[in-house]
């Protein structure tokens, strides 16, 4: 069982009960801003990839 | 704009989430918040190029077939918000959403018709009638997660329609429902349908179903090309060493079982470079998703779900929580032999702490000497490395303060591990194989300064105590000096990888190894000194290699100055000796740094 208090916030809105159709109304609210921050991130970052050669 | 809309909320990710996540574990209540948070990403990420498809031409074919799949998958949304959940949970959404943001900051346009393919194999799992134009590549509609449909032609587009029971694809081609689905390789051909290969394999009550993809160009995005077009026999092969690689699984480290069967839903077989590498992958922009090469037995293939796992594990909780800071310095990782950021260094502690944890359990799991032989030098090998790494990484100063506090609580885990003992000879192959493997990479990335080695060749010729002042300053650049094959420490590994292997190959005597390096594997350090030694005083060349195996060499020895200074020193060392000419005794040069 997950407690529930001590919760952390996180960088990732809650969109999962949203209508897709009402995604729009969100314009210029987090979401934007949750999407512009994580541009930003793979920007930085790229989509790195995790690559292993188990025999070197 | 509604209240829901106006009340928008992050993900919460529990405290108790968080450290469990850190100490390496996370059962499947915890891999089900991770995937919540990433099917929340995909409807970030869908929006943004639902945006950009907003703002492109209506007459454009791919940006009417992405309306038409967005309209679509709403509806799937309403109708079975299971199918809709599904959909946005596969990697291959992932994979392709990451590909569109990339694509639109880089000017270009996203493959906006993907989502008609997305959207049309939702609807036909939750039986949603629909009417739509799709994209044709090599004669096949591909529908995600579930498989291909063959149109007979060649055309760029074709119109797809279901009724709910039926998918008709232009005028001749129809496909019952029923049939829609993958491939789990025991029904018959179908007419115009393949299926995605799966495989469901069940051990001790658990049972886990995991698709093989090969045909998804956006989950074909790894250092490595997926293997495309897998034979009938080998698609049979992978399903047993998936089944094979489950039971040992279920029955050593149930542990890691359950997570796996939760939060992994596509292995991507790789074709590696060479059949004797193995290479596995994770990429986080396919949450869900493990890529590898074929793995050459069960316990292998075990290791590598749990090593990959545990990058997928990680991915998720980067998306909700950054743990390390953008920074240009690169460091040592015990496992790659590139230098490494901070954020590619913890996804390699990260990794090895779940690898520490499997090799614990199968030491007592294994029966075979040699088997028994891997499982403590991986135990130990990896316990080290893990434990070095940490320090490293704490010490980049990237991390974010909660990277800090994820990062002592995974040390306190490797330190759970550190009064474990391991049988003497095993011990001893980890620790050489690591020297081998750190020593090899300084000598690759570790530059020093050139004017303060030159300073030090002048006290070296003129017989003055070293300068300790006067040490060269140490940087980090790739690939500063060249080395040559890797014959050696490949099979200093397989000394301990495949044992019977390596005493095969050291007895027939055919491989390309200086006369020093047979004698290292001879296992007589003393004359195996003497040879690196004369081979060195003996080259006009620089022979780095040489140097590597002479500190191989001492380090079998009693413990002496000089097999410190080839220890701690190595790169100054041989950029000292490689000033001062040939004829030069290393070991006297060794001596000389006290």
């Amino acid at each position: 069982m997950i407690a529930q208090q001590q919760d952390m916030k996180t960088a990732i809105p809650d969109l999962r009960d949203l209508p897709l159709d009402r995604l729009a109304e969100l314009g210029g609210t987090p979401l934007a801003q949750s999407i512009a921050l994580y541009r930003e991130r793979l920007k930085e970052n790229g989509v790195p990839l995790s690559s292993f050669n188990a025999r070197i | 704009m509604n209240k829901r809309v106006a009340d928008l909320k992050s993900h919460r990710l529990p405290e108790t989430a968080f450290t469990t996540l850190a100490a390496g574990r996370g059962d499947p209540a915890v891999i089900r918040l991770l995937q919540g948070a990433q099917h929340s990403k995909h409807i970030m990420l869908l929006h943004a190029i639902a945006e950009a498809a907003g703002d492109g031409d209506p007459a454009d074919r791919g940006v009417a077939a992405f309306q038409a799949g967005y309209e679509l998958l709403t509806r799937i949304q309403a109708a079975d918000p299971g199918a809709a959940t599904w959909l946005l949970g596969l990697p291959h959404l992932g994979g392709w959403a990451h590909d569109g943001l990339i694509r639109l900051d880089q000017g270009s346009e996203p493959d906006f018709a993907y989502l008609a393919c997305a959207a049309a194999a939702a609807a036909v799992r939750a039986g949603v009638p629909f009417e739509l134009d799709a994209p044709v590549r090599d004669g096949h509609v591909l529908l995600p997660g579930l498989g291909r449909l063959a149109v007979g032609d060649q055309a760029a587009w074709v119109r797809l329609r279901y009724d709910g029971q039926q998918l008709a694809a232009g005028d001749g081609v129809v496909v019952s429902r029923l049939v829609l689905g993958p491939d789990y390789g025991s029904g018959q051909p179908v007419p115009h349908w393949r299926g995605t290969p799966a495989i469901r394999v069940l051990a001790g009550g658990l049972a886990w179903d995991v698709l093989l993809v090969t045909d998804d160009s956006y989950l074909d995005r790894y250092t490595l090309p997926m293997s495309a077009g897998l034979s009938g026999h080998e698609l049979r092969r992978w399903r047993q060493l998936v089944q094979a690689a489950w039971e040992v699984l279920v029955r050593h480290h149930r542990w890691a079982a359950e997570p796996i069967a939760t939060g992994v839903s596509v292995i991507v077989p790789l074709t590696p470079q060479s059949e004797t590498d193995l290479i596995s992958a994770t990429s986080p922009a396919a949450f869900g998703a493990i890529a590898t090469s074929w793995p050459p037995d069960p316990v292998t293939m075990a290791e590598t779900l749990v090593h990959e796992f545990q990058h997928v594990k990680l991915c998720g909780l980067l998306d909700m929580v950054p743990l390390t800071e953008p920074g240009a310095e690169k460091v040592y990782a015990p496992w790659r032999q590139d230098p490494r950021p901070a954020g590619g260094l913890l996804q390699g502690i990260y990794a090895h702490l779940g690898i520490v944890r499997f090799w614990q359990s199968q030491r007592q799991a294994e029966t075979d000497p040699d088997h028994i032989l891997r499982a403590h030098v991986q135990f130990a090998r990896w316990r080290a490395a893990v434990e070095c790494a940490v320090d490293t990484l704490l010490q980049t100063g990237c991390l974010t303060p909660d990277g800090v506090r994820f990062t002592s609580l995974l040390r306190d885990q490797d330190i759970a591990h550190a009064d474990e003992p391991v049988p003497a000879p095993a011990q001893a192959i980890a620790r050489e194989v690591a020297l081998d493997h750190q020593l090899t990479w300084q000598i690759r990335h570790a530059a020093a300064d050139p004017v303060a080695v030159a300073k030090l060749a002048e006290a070296y010729r003129r017989g003055e105590p070293f300068p300790r002042q006067d040490y060269p300053e140490i940087w980090v650049q790739e690939d500063v000096r060249k080395l040559g094959s890797s014959v050696r420490s490949r099979l200093l590994n397989m000394s301990y990888l495949e044992p019977a292997r390596y005493r095969e190959l050291c007895a027939d005597g055919v491989l390309p190894l200086s006369g020093a390096d047979r004698l290292l594997l001879g296992r007589d350090a003393e004359t195996t000194v003497r040879g690196y030694r004369d081979l060195i005083t003996g080259s006009a060349d620089p022979q780095p290699d040489a140097w590597v195996g002479l500190a191989l060499a001492l380090h079998r020895l009693p413990t002496s100055a000089p097999q410190h200074a080839f220890a701690a020193h190595l790169p100054v060392l041989f950029d000292l000796h490689s000033r001062l000419g040939a004829g030069h005794d290393p070991l006297d040069l060794a001596g000389w740094f006290g």
